[in-house]
């Protein structure tokens, strides 16, 4: 092919100049830059699946904070109302009129099952929330203090062993008894305890991950400790966090649901709770939906925010990111 | 390895105790005590003084405190025989207040007084509470009595140096005349050989007088045939769930209707009863209480447990649990094989999907589901221990086994993909072995490891009970037993629940690393640990 080099607009010297092997060039490694969260979140946007999954997770959740904000639920509005209790959706729509309040029918109280259940999501998955956010730190700080420090993994070995062989539904009522059944009780309830099984698991992966002959090089080479686990380990340890927490979060809604059921929940409507007292309402013909929508309502949730997290936990393994 | 198996058991046996102190700082220390009256209708009924008294009395049930009422000790004192009725009956007449008393109560008081305070107890006198006209009010009569709250380390001790409890002939107190206490031998079980049973039916025996059993070892049909009453195990008394029976009796005891049979009692009157003589204990003067024991028993070992046609709690739980556990290995591991053979195939999507559902619903939206499809297909949904229907266990143990089958296809699934991928299985595989070899001789070998290291627990929990499993199909078994205890505050069971599951996992993951060393020979437990 015949290139017109007059056309560049180039002296000769510019186009032909005499490039010299260079020692200190030849060592230095060209590859794309590489930014691990952009990675991420290249490898999770590649996939389908996850944009609808992340936009379900985001539309459920801002819904259960702004709906029920936004039309200020009263479950007792309609107590005294002897026809507003127990209505299935149309005999609810035909006395109250078409609304979205009353697609999913009235409960036992006359209150819309539909605000209820919204209302209830949000205060589960803030309780979802804040247990995961305070377990998960705490947990992680511990373990890996834990897995690095041969004294401390005796010492927590011990605790662990202790602790572990404590009913954890004993833990709960006890705290359910000594404080009021408040929703910060049982965000006490929950955490007072439920870190150190994440710390166990962390402390596990840290010790597979610390004695790796990566690790052993570099501790050789003179590596502090701490920038070990800042720049080996942590980056090991994203994915296995992250992962963890998708399983986290959504148990913290099951194991609500669980307490409210045995009878040890909180005094807030939260979905548990709602699943709890609308039990009775399962076996009567015509009041299933005030059973069914708050279990179906808790699955959903727990499910998107599983799914949508066991998928960002695979996208921040390197691994996956060639 | 016995060396290593003792340490590890002497290791568990203190995380054992460490547990049950946790557990009783958190029930008896940190709960408020009078939570316990929240449901108590007698509490309101009563009034003045006698709400204190019934207050302590209600405390020592419950194990808070020692408490011993002025009247009990003037009692006691007359039944050993150190003083006689008139002195009784004068001494343990309170006057209004001390300075009223007469001259031989305030001799008796004093004795109460020195003898409990010298033993670190409280004595509380509440004088009389009477309204302006004179007359007492409802329950304000005069009290006197001794208290002291058990400290946590005396409590833990006695409770565990009274777990074993070995019978003995001085158990029924030496001031009772029961005639010649002793233990006998008998070639023929006075039970099977009533007084004037023609022929002898040979049945050995150890027979007790003056044991709190009757019946310290003897045969009959009842698995395991032999049965022995000389060590008893005491894991703590119930108060509320199960009165005055023991936590782990409570556990094991059959339920459900009578059998009848025909019981010949002691004295040779036969009568149509479910009563199993051989369960006789003493209880002081319960011959001469009750008509009927006049006439069937000669002596006071009248407490007789009855024969139930129904398993015991701990008996429905292990047999749901078993079955479900059994269903799920079975299930469970060829599906978790089959889809890491399909890996990214249909069936490997479809599992996942199933597995993903499981962990991420709650468990309880598809209990519920379970139970309202198989009500629709015209199953049983609830536990009806009077029927003889095998079908009523069907639902219980599929809910309970979708859990367990969806842990082990996910398990499954990642050590075989794991153990697929490594090394050796392309080594082996370049060395011209059939994938059935490889999978036979090596894959499954590294991959039933960690599978073979949960079985001991699953099998061993299988019997602790499912919390909503049992309540949701009403089955009468042992896994609410410990959320029943916390709801009626039943401080005894709890302990004994908690202790009872500590000892069970202790065991059980012992017993999973002595498995998983037999399974894999490259695991040792003599040589010294990483």
């Amino acid at each position: 092919m015949d290139i017109n080099y007059k056309e560049l607009g180039l002296t000769e010297e510019e186009l032909f100049s005499r490039v010299d092997h260079n020692e200190l060039e030849s060592e230095k490694i060209t590859a794309p830059r590489y930014s691990y969260w952009k990675s991420v979140f290249r490898v999770f946007f590649r996939s389908k699946v996850n944009i609808v999954i992340l936009g379900l997770l985001l539309f459920t959740v801002l819904f259960a904070y702004i709906y029920p904000n936004v039309t200020h639920y009263d479950p007792y509005a309609n107590l005294m109302n002897g026809a507003a209790k127990h209505l299935s959706p149309s005999k609810a729509m035909a006395y109250f009129g078409k609304s979205i309040h009353w697609i999913l029918g009235a409960g036992a109280s006359g209150e819309p099952t539909f605000d209820a259940i919204w209302n209830g999501s949000q205060i589960s998955i803030s309780l979802a929330f804040i247990c995961g956010a305070i377990n998960m730190t705490v947990g992680v700080l511990v373990g890996a203090v834990w897995g690095f420090s041969k004294k401390v993994d005796a010492f927590m070995m011990e605790v662990y062993n202790i602790v572990g062989n404590v009913p954890t539904i004993l833990i709960i009522s006890v705290m359910a008894m000594l404080f009021s059944p408040s929703f910060w009780t049982m965000v006490f309830a929950l955490t007072v305890v439920g870190w150190i099984g994440i710390a166990y698991f962390i402390r596990t992966q840290v010790i597979i991950i610390r004695d790796r002959e990566y690790n052993l090089a570099s501790k050789c080479l003179g590596t502090s400790t701490f920038k070990i686990a800042l720049r080996n380990i942590l980056p090991f340890m994203t994915s296995i966090i992250v992962t963890l927490l998708a399983t986290e979060i959504p148990s913290y809604i099951s194991y609500e649901v669980f307490l409210a059921y045995i009878g040890l929940g909180m005094s807030e409507m939260s979905l548990g709770r709602l699943i709890y007292q609308a039990e009775g309402a399962m076996v009567t013909p015509g009041w299933e939906l005030e059973f069914w929508s708050p279990v179906a309502i808790a699955s959903i949730i727990a499910v998107v925010l599983y799914v949508a997290g066991q998928n960002l936990g695979d996208a921040s393994d390197p691994r996956t990111h060639m | 390895m016995g060396k290593y198996l003792v340490k590890r058991l002497l290791h568990g046996l203190v995380s054992i105790i460490c547990v049950v102190l946790i557990v009783m700082v958190l029930i008896y220390s940190l709960l408020d005590r009078n939570k316990i009256f929240s449901g108590d209708p007698n509490y309101n009924h009563t009034a003045s003084n006698a709400r204190v008294t019934y207050e302590q009395s209600r405390w020592e049930a419950f194990g808070y405190l020692d408490y011993v009422p002025y009247a009990d000790y003037v009692n006691e004192l007359a039944a050993r025989g150190g003083i006689d009725e008139e002195t009784r009956s004068a001494a343990v007449m309170l006057g209004r207040t001390a300075e009223k008393d007469s001259e031989i109560t305030a001799q008796y008081v004093a004795e109460f007084t020195e003898y409990y305070e010298s033993q670190g107890y409280t004595v509380v006198r509440l004088e009389a509470d009477a309204k302006r006209n004179g007359q007492l009010k409802d329950g304000g009569q005069p009290q006197l009595f001794a208290t002291r709250d058990v400290p946590l380390l005396k409590r833990a001790f006695s409770y565990f140096t009274k777990m074993f409890v070995v019978d003995s002939i001085h158990y029924v107190p030496d001031y009772i005349d029961i005639g010649e206490r002793g233990i006998s031998f008998t070639l023929f079980d006075p039970v099977k050989n009533p007084d004037g049973a023609e022929k002898k039916v040979f049945s050995p025996a150890i027979v007790g007088n003056g044991t709190l059993h009757k019946y310290l070892l003897y045969f009959d049909g009842q698995f395991p045939y032999i049965h022995q009453n000389i060590v008893t195990l005491n894991l703590g008394e119930s108060y509320t769930v199960n009165r005055g029976v023991d936590v782990f009796t409570t556990m094991t005891e059959s339920q459900g209707a009578y059998v009848l049979s025909m019981v010949t009692y002691p004295t040779g009157v036969p009568a149509q009863r479910a009563d199993d003589l051989h369960t006789a204990t003493y209880v002081q003067g319960s011959r001469e209480a009750v008509a009927s024991n006049m006439e069937w028993f000669e002596d006071d070992y009248t407490n007789v447990r009855t024969v139930k046609r129904g398993f015991s709690r701990m008996g429905y739980s292990f047999v749901i649990g078993i079955i479900s556990t059994v269903l799920a290995y079975v299930l469970g591991l060829p599906i978790g094989l089959l889809m890491a053979l399909k890996k990214d195939k249909l069936i490997d999507k479809i599992g996942t999907v199933y597995i993903m559902f499981i962990i991420a619903v709650p468990s309880l939206a598809y209990i519920f589901l379970v139970k309202a499809i198989g009500g629709k297909l015209g199953l049983p949904t609830l536990f009806d221990t009077s029927s003889d229907s095998k079908l009523m266990y069907l639902l219980p143990v599929i809910s309970l086994s979708l859990t367990s089958i969806a842990s082990h296809m996910r398990w499954m699934r990642r050590y075989m993909i794991d153990q697929m991928n490594s090394d050796y299985v392309k080594f082996a595989r370049s060395g011209g072995l059939s994938e059935r070899e490889i999978f036979v001789k090596h894959i499954w070998k590294n991959a039933a490891i960690p599978i073979f290291h949960g079985v001991p627990t699953a099998v061993i929990f299988a019997m602790t009970g499912a919390i909503i499993t049992e309540r949701v199909y009403s089955v009468p078994g042992a896994g609410n037993l410990l959320t029943n205890a916390i709801n009626r505050y039943d401080n005894g069971v709890i302990v004994g629940v908690t202790l009872f599951y500590a000892v069970l996992s202790v065991v059980a993951l012992l017993l999973g690393d002595v498995i998983m060393s037999l399974v894999d020979p490259r695991i040792s437990f003599s040589t010294k640990a990483r």
